[in-house]
């Protein structure tokens, strides 16, 4: 047995807010007992007061989740300023939190303390990877590297940055009841699980191909031997750089690009940091997305992942998406769950958030990779 | 209705109050977020479209330049041929001439010689000349006459020689070529296009002659296009020479003399595929491997300006690949020397 439940409020009051989702979560159980979760929370609200009634609620559970820039639930869709819970039943899934503290100093220790945390309670060996780490204070690709380190290469992992609803200020983690920053927890599925995933993102490169002349990791400083603003504000005009118009980065070969979306800059040094790191001497482009492209792309990844199903009925589905997504499509950020809606005959649990980089392996393989402006689709179940 | 109904509905109203006044502070920043991003889609935009105006710009810049130079290259194409079959015409016409000369030859030596005999015999029969003959064969100087004449004779031979078998090369090699291959003597071609070459190859003040070594193999007549077979010999020739020539740069002329300039040129038959093979190779600079990537580019040349029209490479590496569906290829080492590789199907 695998069971997910969802709950979800929009309720601006944290206390209302958590006893509803408390309240829809208890009749969803129907008497089941859940062993683990994940809380996907927008910033305004007493994140710590939420926690707290979680696990009085639920006692003994494995809690992770995140600050984040907009919720997905079967329950209320696409909201912003909610909170969203996932709670996980199942006796023959092991389900383990750890959590690695002040990543920005260390991500390799940080990232190994997590995965030794989880793994220390289980009895099994690790399946796949959820977490929801720091955004602001390390780049997402050193996070990850770190995870890899600790769970071996193949071991698939999931989930997203999180995010403060585009302030880029200050991001929250969360661990059973602890609210904290610079932080990566993760939970740990072993035994039974079944899962299937895709990713989409929609955007494509427009304009002219530069090179990428000086660069230390994720701070970009020169593209073709100019300051790397320059070349923003050739094609934004004076406006700054920002995630929806993201760089494209291309392989080797010219042909495949996969995208680093820029979270802050520079003005004096004319410098732009990115989310991801970008290699040296990288041919990029820029890239936008028009509201079809990133529609349809949605829909791909919920369909790809869905016939990817290894079993034959699955449990819950996870959306990870990512924040230049939302806020392009305005108003119509509804449908991008709606549409993952339109392809389910029946009910399927689901639950989400707005990212500020997401984490998958690329299509069909074990080989995680850090993603911009992407939906990643991650379905689980265990028959 | 009950006093817990009233409250549960105030309840819900308040919660409905919070949400709405929460929704509005977020329309709100997401209304100012979604204008910045449609003021920058709409600069994007705006720049990728001029990019893509000056692209079109240069790209119908460069297709006017493309075609200007198809142009010329018609109308020089078309200076060519007819300048070809002037050449032929001229070969052929001067061909009648010499021919009077070198028929006339040998009876003018037999009336020579036996004139000379009878003078001899006057002499013999009447050893006393008179004072007058005596004075003129002084003065003509008739012993020396008697010695330079069949000299003189032979040299005019040698030249009328020379005249036939240049205006033989000018024929071969200008022949023009009809839609159909032909039978073809390619080391006629190849002989043809060295006679062309042949003042190119002498000595001069600079450096002795261009050693030319040949190695033919025995084959067949092959079918081909002749005229642009010799086309590719001129221009593999003339790049060869070239090649020596730019070797020689800043070596006396007894230094170029103890190592000479050299081109081999190598044929033979390829039994088990039916090709003949050509090898041409030169002592000269040889081509470093950059300039080897794009040789046989269109209008690519390494010459100054003025010099090279970057279409000679490129030409003949149709002519052979396309044309006759043979291989070409390049070896060569920066400062040894070059070897161009062609090998053409017999039929």
């Amino acid at each position: 047995m695998f069971k997910a439940v969802v709950g979800h409020s929009n309720d601006p009051d944290s206390l209302s807010a958590v006893e509803e989702v408390i309240q829809q979560c208890v009749s969803f159980l129907a008497g089941d007992i859940p062993k683990a979760g994940i809380l996907f929370a927008a910033i305004d609200f007493e994140h710590s007061l939420i926690l707290q009634q979680i696990h009085q609620a639920f006692s003994g559970i494995e809690l992770i989740g995140g600050t984040t820039d907009g919720e997905i639930s079967s329950v209320l869709e696409f909201q912003q300023d909610s909170i969203t819970l996932m709670l996980f039943c199942s006796d023959e899934v092991e389900i383990y939190a750890g959590v690695g503290r002040k990543v920005s100093d260390d991500p390799i220790t940080a990232t190994k303390q997590a995965v030794e945390e989880a793994k220390a309670k289980s009895t099994a060996d690790p399946k796949l990877c959820l977490t929801h780490p720091e955004s602001l204070t390390t780049s997402g690709v050193s996070i990850l590297n770190g995870l890899k380190l600790a769970l071996g290469q193949d071991m698939p992992i999931f989930g997203g940055l999180a995010g403060d609803q585009s302030r880029y200020q200050n991001t929250y983690q969360f661990f059973q009841t602890e609210v904290l920053s610079d932080s990566v927890p993760i939970l740990i599925f072993s035994g039974t699980i079944l899962f299937s995933h895709a990713v989409a993102s929609g955007w494509h490169p427009i304009g002219q191909t530069s090179k990428v002349t000086k660069v230390d990791k994720n701070i970009l400083y020169e593209i073709d031997g100019k300051p790397a603003l320059d070349f923003y504000h050739h094609y934004l005009g004076l406006l700054p750089p920002s995630m929806e118009y993201p760089l494209a980065v291309f392989d080797q070969n010219g042909e495949n690009f996969y995208i680093r979306a820029p979270i802050s800059y520079n003005q004096e040094s004319g410098s732009i940091t990115f989310f991801g790191d970008i290699p040296d001497q990288a041919v990029i482009q820029i890239s936008e997305a028009a509201y079809e492209d990133i529609l349809a792309a949605s829909k791909a990844s919920f369909m790809n992942a869905l016939d990817n199903y290894p079993g034959t009925e699955p449990s819950a589905v996870l959306f990870f998406s990512c924040v230049a997504r939302r806020q392009i499509l305005g108003t119509r950020a509804q449908e991008e769950y709606q549409n993952t809606k339109l392809c389910l005959t029946g009910y399927l649990p689901a639950c989400g958030f707005y990212s500020y980089g997401e984490i998958a392996p690329i299509a069909r393989t074990n080989q995680t990779q850090f993603h911009n402006e992407t939906f990643v689709t991650l379905i689980l179940g265990n028959r | 209705m009950e006093i817990g109904d009233y409250q549960r509905e105030i309840k819900e109203l308040k919660k409905a109050k919070r949400i709405i006044q929460k929704q509005l502070e977020r329309s709100e920043s997401d209304r100012i977020k979604l204008e910045d991003i449609n003021k920058k889609k709409e600069s994007l935009l705006r720049t990728v479209i001029e990019e893509l105006k000056e692209y079109q710009n240069s790209l119908e810049e460069r297709s006017q330049e493309l075609e200007m130079m198809l142009l010329n290259l018609q109308i020089m194409q078309n200076k060519m041929s007819s300048l070809g079959n002037l050449v032929a015409d001229v070969a052929h016409e001067i061909n009648n001439p010499v021919s009077f000369i070198a028929g006339n030859l040998t009876p003018a030596q037999e009336y020579i010689e036996n004139l000379l005999h009878l003078i001899n015999l006057y002499q013999q029969t009447y050893p006393k000349a008179s004072q007058q003959i005596q004075k003129t064969i002084e003065v003509i100087e008739l012993e020396y006459i008697r010695e330079d004449l069949p000299k003189l004779i032979s040299s005019m031979k040698e030249g009328t020689d020379r005249i036939c078998s240049i205006s033989d090369s000018l024929r071969i090699f200008s022949r023009a070529d009809t839609e159909q291959k032909l039978l073809f003597n390619i080391h006629e071609g190849i002989d043809s296009t060295l006679m062309i070459l042949k003042h190119r190859l002498k000595a001069n003040k600079i450096r002795p002659d261009i050693q030319v070594v040949k190695d033919y193999g025995e084959f067949p007549l092959i079918k081909c296009f002749p005229g642009q077979l010799n086309q590719v010999f001129m221009n593999l020739l003339a790049n060869a020479i070239d090649a020596v020539e730019e070797s020689n740069s800043g070596l006396s002329f007894d230094k170029i003399k103890a190592n000479p300039n050299q081109i081999t040129i190598h044929t033979a038959l390829i039994e088990d595929i039916n090709h003949v093979l050509i090898r041409i190779q030169d002592n000269g600079v040889g081509i470093s491997a950059d300039v080897q990537q794009k040789m046989f580019e269109h209008l690519f040349t390494t010459k100054p300006v003025g010099k090279g029209t970057g279409l000679g490479l490129s030409i003949a590496y149709q002519i052979i690949i396309q044309k006759h569906r043979g291989t070409f290829k390049v070896n060569s080492v920066l400062g040894e020397g070059s070897e161009f590789i062609i090998t053409i199907p017999i039929y």
